[in-house]
């Protein structure tokens, strides 16, 4: 319904305006509620370095499975995370820290001293001891987290 | 064909669109007629902001508080979600008592719209109800008191008011099972209730078209759209501007958790439900169901029969003179008894401003027993980042043996502390879950603090913490004594009133803790 009177440019003009106010709220609401919903989705884990065991206790070349104790946040909670490590002693000084989590689908890969290699029970994902894929359908090698040493001590970062 | 065309082929959504749309309104219809539209506007951004916050709300009482202490501290915009849908829910209810001045005063209930008048009784009945139960949720102090009163009135209802209680708390104490049905009801039962009679309320608006201005306006119709809806949305924008304002600028309370043992705090409502908290003070005793009840229940009776009891119709408010007063009246006393409450309410108390036994349990803490394994990358979470969760008796038995957390596992530090420093230390964690980091303390103040909370608190409160009365409270003990009467009563109170039970302590006390706590409390006025 439209009278005589009115001009098509003043309904289309406060339509205009009505779309634009409508549009601003609209937009405020979708920055607010839409951050507030997708922020935890790319929020960073804080990464501390913990202890993980001494140098000397770890032969030489050989994965050794470490439980590292993770106090985190967990949205409102507090948790702890219990996370197995390879740590591989590679000479004197130097020692690297391997996720136990295969690249292909998030299985617990583990140390089969037989064959020298680390197997994935899922689907069969064969890892050499540096982590790299020999074997299976892993796409990528395990991951790698940076170590350093405190004395004997040996730290791991997560 | 387009994609639009296809559609609308196959629904017809542009014929529903222009219905709605294109409803005609009376010449004259000016801004008194957005008062509707902004209750829903409201409620839309109530019902948005809801939504976000049940994403990250726990429904329990071991984790609502923390869950909105989550929300208002580390969530992004978080608290700006919560700001919106808390100061929402005031405005909510501001809207709609001014969307229902204007309907009495214009008269727009009369026939044929009794019972859209009716429907708009029910929705703020529903509105207040959310109100109501939405308090509870964050489970703090205020949410868990405000309720015990809430519970309490239905309680004096005659004949049923115990089984009423006991549906509301879900058994005989405030607890799990009352924050789940109360939950429940707030984010399933009355959004339903709130829909139906939303949707309810604006079809018979459009069966019965809009009252309009109260004297005939010459001139055409003209479609809501754009005419009259570039009103209600202007109108939106201002509110909503000011909504934003509050929840950016102002904080929404979050008072520290439900404690059933504080005898201390002093519960009040939000502002609109203080006329009724108001109310209860001129009814005490056998007289209480008057203000719970009848004197509530003749209201909400009064509003409902308002179409039935007033048949005349001249819609002019001056030609109505016992309705429009009788209303005037009944908000006048309504505000008053709300300016009554405000009055009485006491100060909200700034979570940064720590008593002396919160800064000597957080000195405490820092002690090297605790943090070899409260630490970063430790055994346990770092103190000043654990949500207490045990029951104090735990935590005071851990503090005094830390060996109780894990026997056997691991080698406990040698010693522990004893009872007054380990009740510092859960006082000191109940301020770390109220997500306050505590102010910034000297060393006197550290040396003060620790005297009191391990030689006085066991008889003395200051600023509501310590855990005796007998002593009384020595918040402003300087306003009575200086320092010079203060240093002789402390060193021995016999000297100066033989029947005083306090010891003395000016053996017990070094020369430096006698001087820092005597000019503590000496500046305490």
């Amino acid at each position: 319904m439209q009278t005589s009177t009115d001009s098509t440019g003043r309904r289309r003009f406060l339509a205009g305006v009505i779309t634009a106010i409508q549009a601003a709220i609209g937009g405020t609401l979708a920055v607010i509620l839409g951050g507030s919903i997708l922020s935890p989705s790319f929020a960073r884990r804080r990464e501390t370095w913990l202890k993980a065991g001494l140098l000397s206790d770890l032969p030489d070349n050989e994965p050794t499975p470490v439980t590292v104790r993770v106090a985190r946040e967990d949205g409102y909670a507090q948790v702890v995370d219990r996370q197995v490590v390879f740590l591989v002693k590679s000479g004197e000084s130097n020692v690297t820290a391997l996720s136990s989590t295969c690249t292909h689908l998030g299985c617990r890969v583990s140390w089969d001293p037989d064959s020298l290699t680390l197997r994935c029970p899922c689907h069969g994902g064969v890892f050499d001891r540096s982590g790299a894929v020999k074997d299976g359908p892993p796409p990528v090698p395990l991951a790698k987290f940076p170590t350093r040493l405190d004395g004997d001590q040996v730290l791991i970062q997560l | 064909m387009s994609f639009l065309d296809w559609l609308d082929s196959r629904t017809g959504y542009r014929a529903g669109a222009k219905h709605l749309l294109d409803e005609p309104l009376p010449s004259g219809v000016g801004w008194w007629f957005v008062t509707g539209s902004i209750l829903l506007f409201l409620l839309g951004v109530q019902a948005l902001t809801g939504l976000v916050l049940t994403m990250y709300y726990v429904p329990s009482p071991e984790y609502a508080y923390d869950s909105v202490r989550f929300i208002m501290d580390r969530l992004p915009l978080g608290s700006v979600v919560r700001g919106l849908h808390f100061f929402g829910a005031s405005f909510i209810v501001v809207a709609a008592l001014i969307h229902m001045t204007r309907v009495v005063l214009f008269g727009s209930y009369k026939r044929p719209r009794e019972v859209t008048w009716i429907t708009g009784v029910v929705l703020l009945l529903v509105i207040l109800a959310f109100a109501l139960s939405g308090y509870l949720l964050p489970w703090d102090q205020k949410a868990y008191w405000a309720t015990t009163v809430s519970i309490n009135i239905a309680r004096s209802t005659p004949l049923v008011g115990e089984q009423i209680a006991s549906l509301l708390r879900g058994g005989m104490n405030l607890g799990a099972l009352t924050l789940g049905r109360w939950y429940t009801a707030h984010v399933f039962l009355l959004p339903g209730a709130l829909v139906a009679f939303v949707i309810s309320h604006l079809y018979l608006m459009r069966r019965h078209g809009i009252s309009g201005p109260l004297t005939e306006v010459k001139g055409e119709p003209k479609p809501f759209y754009p005419y009259h809806a570039v009103k209600d949305t202007i109108a939106m924008a201002v509110v909503f501007a000011a909504l934003l304002t509050l929840a950016f600028t102002v904080r929404a309370p979050l008072d520290p958790i439900a404690d059933p043992s504080d005898a201390t705090y002093v519960p009040r409502p939000e502002w609109y439900f203080l006329s009724l908290f108001q109310l209860l003070k001129y009814f005490p005793g056998p007289l209480e169901p008057v203000a719970t009840m009848v004197i509530p229940g003749l209201l909400v009776g009064a509003l409902f029969a308002l179409p039935f009891l007033d048949r005349s119709p001249d819609r002019h408010p001056l030609k109505r003179p016992l309705i429009t007063g009788a209303f005037a009246l009944v908000g006048a006393l309504l505000a008053g008894l709300t300016w009554l409450g405000l009055q009485d309410s006491p100060a909200q108390a700034d979570p940064d401003a720590w008593g002396p036994v919160s800064i000597a349990g957080r000195d405490l803490a820092q002690d090297e027993r605790c943090v070899r394994c409260h630490t970063t990358g430790g055994a346990a979470n770092m103190l000043s980042e654990t949500r207490l969760r045990r029951d104090p008796e735990w935590v005071l038995a851990h503090v005094q043996d830390p060996e109780i957390i894990a026997p056997g596992l691991r080698e406990p530090p040698a010693g522990g502390m004893n009872t007054l420093s380990g009740r510092a230390v859960i006082t000191y964690m109940r301020r770390v879950r109220t997500g306050s980091e505590g102010p910034q303390a000297g060393g006197e103040v550290k040396l003060a603090s620790r005297v009191f909370a391990m030689r006085c608190a066991n008889c003395h409160r200051i600023d509501g913490e310590g855990d005796g009365t007998a002593g009384g409270d020595l918040s402003h003990i300087g306003r009575e004594h200086d320092a010079k009467w203060l240093r002789e009563w402390i060193s021995d109170p016999s000297l100066m009133d033989e029947d005083v039970d306090m010891p003395a302590f000016g053996d017990r006390l070094s020369e430096e803790e006698m001087t820092t706590i005597v000019n503590y409390l000496a500046a305490r006025k």
